[in-house]
């Protein structure tokens, strides 16, 4: 309203000027200015409006002054002032038409129910749309200006440079963030951005979108806590299972160090004090208690509730571990274990403690399946990798073998065919293989043994010595 | 100097320094039992096997055994019984975890002489292994003496053997010498060879002889 005032009056001025002033120039050039201002309201309509009022009086003032008799200087004066407007309106109408083009697409930014806002390359926000001022509680007014990352308090999930790095290097980055909204609350947002260039290639800000997935993150955060709940039990019960034998082998180190102290109070009772003899009962003493200390940390290891950290393990490893907690077990029930593990396999990546608890289930699992059967009781493990299968660790028993009925419920829940078995086990195995993207299948014939296979995709180049 | 010279006494000694045999899977509960016995100036073998004990030869001397009840591949318990087999007489001590009461009561049948549960104090383990090793030096006593004893009623005549055991039933010679026929000076001759033989002076030191070879009567 107030351009179009301004321009009418600018336009009724340089009118009065160009009809009664005695100067001999070309005053209508001025009516460019109208024609400027008039675009200011972004309106189309305006600005045509403007440019022909500005024609009009251009050839009005024309007439009243020379009265078209005069086809000199004032014409070409006349003439020229024309040009200068229709030049002026044509820019004026493409800038307009730009500028709608534009504001239609924040427009459409503001349609999303995504947060959207962009950045410049210093961080600080210059367009925020409408679900970002809902959801994060700012205005756009408040939020233009503020440093983005401040503002919400975003936390990462790597290095910050990191990201700025992939960023200016490929144009775009994705990722899972936590925010912080106006009352407080934090909120897990899947994060895209893409970087604005300018023509030398520079980034002039980034478009960040952000999807609030803090719900589907809370139900995902749940089922995975509940599984690792039921795991944690399973892992509970398979170590009660194991009492006699973990008693057994924790009371050994504690008898050792018990008669080595006493061994080395005689010594050094004896006249004279058989110090050699004192000091390696000693030594012994703390290569005991040392031992001692190692069993209750790999149980504790194996008890723990909280899940462990994604990350890369050797196979070997692996299974030396899970079998130094049951290997009592298998003296118990006078099992023989052979254990041949490929030269060179490739390392696999996972939850440690959760592969070794699938790993303790099948040793348990076939020990116990040999407790009772007369002949041969042999465990045998194996580690193979193949290029289709990936890792493959086998567990092979020579029990009675599976029944076909049970073979194919064996991995059901609450499927268990012991006594007092909770019939988890198996279930969970299977779950946390497919959790690793791997396998877990089992084959047996009757009398002859039951296989079990463990396959798990290897991590390319990671090879074990 | 000192040290070759107490080498040589204590090499000397070993034929009949008594030894403990300690079988047992673990070898840090092997190396402790062994310096707690070494302490106390008795020798040592160490066994993380039943099947390494029963290839092994052992020393002649008074000694024990010290089993864990639950060995790897065969229990405590069995290898108890296999040992007689193998003419392996030794004491046997046993060592166990908590709870193996009705294992204790088996072991103590099949002659254990005696049942530690772990941890034991050092004092019970060692009062147990003396008192094993001192029956196992009588037993070997007794053998010794059994051998000898049978040695000489190997070197009579079945004549003799035949007078003997009427003499020590109470007969006189006049009664022996009528109940076999011969003159009562002949058996008066054979007694003396018998009592000669027996290496004894007296009747009754043949009478006890002959109850300790099982000779009552003909």
């Amino acid at each position: 309203m107030a351009f179009s005032a301004v321009a009418t009056l600018l336009a009724l001025g340089i009118f009065l000027i160009d009809t009664l002033s005695p100067l001999e120039g070309a005053i209508a050039v001025l009516y460019v200015l109208v024609v400027l201002i008039a675009s200011r309201t972004s309106r189309r309509e305006d600005i045509i409006v403007a440019a022909i009022a500005s024609i009009a009086l251009t050839i009005l003032a024309y007439a009243v002054s020379y009265d078209f008799n005069d086809v000199g200087s004032p014409a070409l004066r006349a003439i020229v002032s024309l040009a200068a407007i229709g030049m002026a309106t044509m820019l004026a109408l493409q800038n307009q038409a730009a500028t709608e083009t534009l504001a239609g697409q924040a427009r459409l930014l503001n349609l999303s129910h995504d947060m959207i806002f962009v950045r410049d390359a210093t961080g600080v926000v210059t367009f925020w749309n409408d679900a970002a001022e809902q959801i994060y509680g700012w205005s756009a007014a408040e939020a233009k200006g503020q440093i983005a990352d401040t503002l919400l308090g975003t936390q990462y999930p790597a290095d910050r440079a990191a990201i700025e790095i992939e960023l200016v290097e490929n144009g775009r980055w994705e990722g899972t963030l936590v925010q912080r909204t106006r009352s407080g609350s934090r909120i897990v947002v899947d994060s895209r951005w893409a970087a604005r260039r300018d023509r030398q290639g520079r980034m002039t800000g980034v478009l960040e979108t952000h999807t609030d997935i803090t719900e589907r993150q809370a139900a995902q955060d749940a089922v995975q806590q509940a599984q690792a709940e039921l795991a944690h039990a399973a892992r509970v019960a398979t170590l009660g299972e194991l009492t006699a034998s973990i008693a057994h082998e924790v009371s050994q180190p504690l008898m050792a160090i018990v008669t080595n102290g006493e061994a080395g109070m005689r010594w050094l009772r004896r006249d004279p004090p058989d110090l050699h003899e004192v000091e390696s009962a000693l030594g012994r003493v703390i290569a005991e208690g040392r031992r001692a200390s190692d069993i209750v940390k790999r149980i504790r290891a194996f008890l723990k509730k909280a899940p462990s950290p994604q990350s890369e393990l050797a196979v070997g490893t692996l299974v030396e571990e899970a079998i130094a907690l049951v290997q009592r077990e298998f003296m118990r029930a006078n099992v023989q274990l052979r254990v041949d593990l490929q030269a060179g396999l490739p390392n696999v990546s996972g939850d440690r403690i959760q592969l070794q608890q699938v790993l303790v289930n099948l040793l348990v699992n076939a020990s116990q399946a040999m407790a009772d059967h007369p002949g041969e009781r042999l465990l045998s493990v194996d580690a193979s990798y193949s290029h289709d299968i990936g890792v493959e660790i086998m567990v092979r028993d020579t029990g009675p073998g599976i029944p076909e009925e049970h073979l194919r419920r064996l991995f059901d829940p609450f499927f268990t065919t012991k006594r007092d078995g909770m019939g988890m086990g198996l279930a969970i195995c299977r779950t946390t293989a497919e959790a690793h993207g791997g396998r877990l299948s089992v084959e047996s014939l009757p009398n002859h043994g039951a296989t079990f296979r463990l396959a798990l995709p290897a991590i390319e180049g990671g090879v074990l010595e | 100097m000192t040290g070759n010279l107490m080498t040589k006494a204590a090499s000397a000694q070993s034929e009949n320094t008594p030894f403990v045999a300690i079988v047992d899977d673990d070898s840090g509960v092997r190396a402790a039992l062994d310096s707690l016995f070494r302490s106390i100036g008795l020798e040592t073998r160490l066994f993380g096997s039943a099947a390494e004990l029963l290839e092994a030869t052992l020393p002649r001397a008074p000694g024990c055994l010290i089993l864990d009840v639950r060995l790897p591949t065969i229990s405590g318990l069995d290898f108890q019984g296999q040992l007689a087999k193998h003419g392996i007489e030794l004491p046997v001590v046993f060592m166990t975890g908590h709870g193996d009461i009705p294992m204790t009561v088996r072991a103590m049948k099949a002659g254990a002489v005696d049942f530690l549960s772990k941890p034991f104090r050092d004092q019970d383990m060692l009062d147990a292994v003396t008192g094993a090793i001192e029956r196992d030096r009588r037993r070997r006593a007794e053998s010794a003496q059994m051998k000898s004893l049978r040695a000489e009623y190997e070197t009579l005549s079945p004549r003799e053997r035949e007078i003997m055991a009427h003499v020590v039933a109470g007969l006189m010679n006049k009664q022996v010498a009528g109940l076999i026929g011969l003159s009562e000076i002949t058996v008066k001759i054979h007694r003396g060879n018998v009592m000669r033989k027996m290496g004894v002076r007296t009747l009754a030191d043949l009478v006890r002889k002959a109850e300790a070879l099982g000779i009552s009567g003909p």
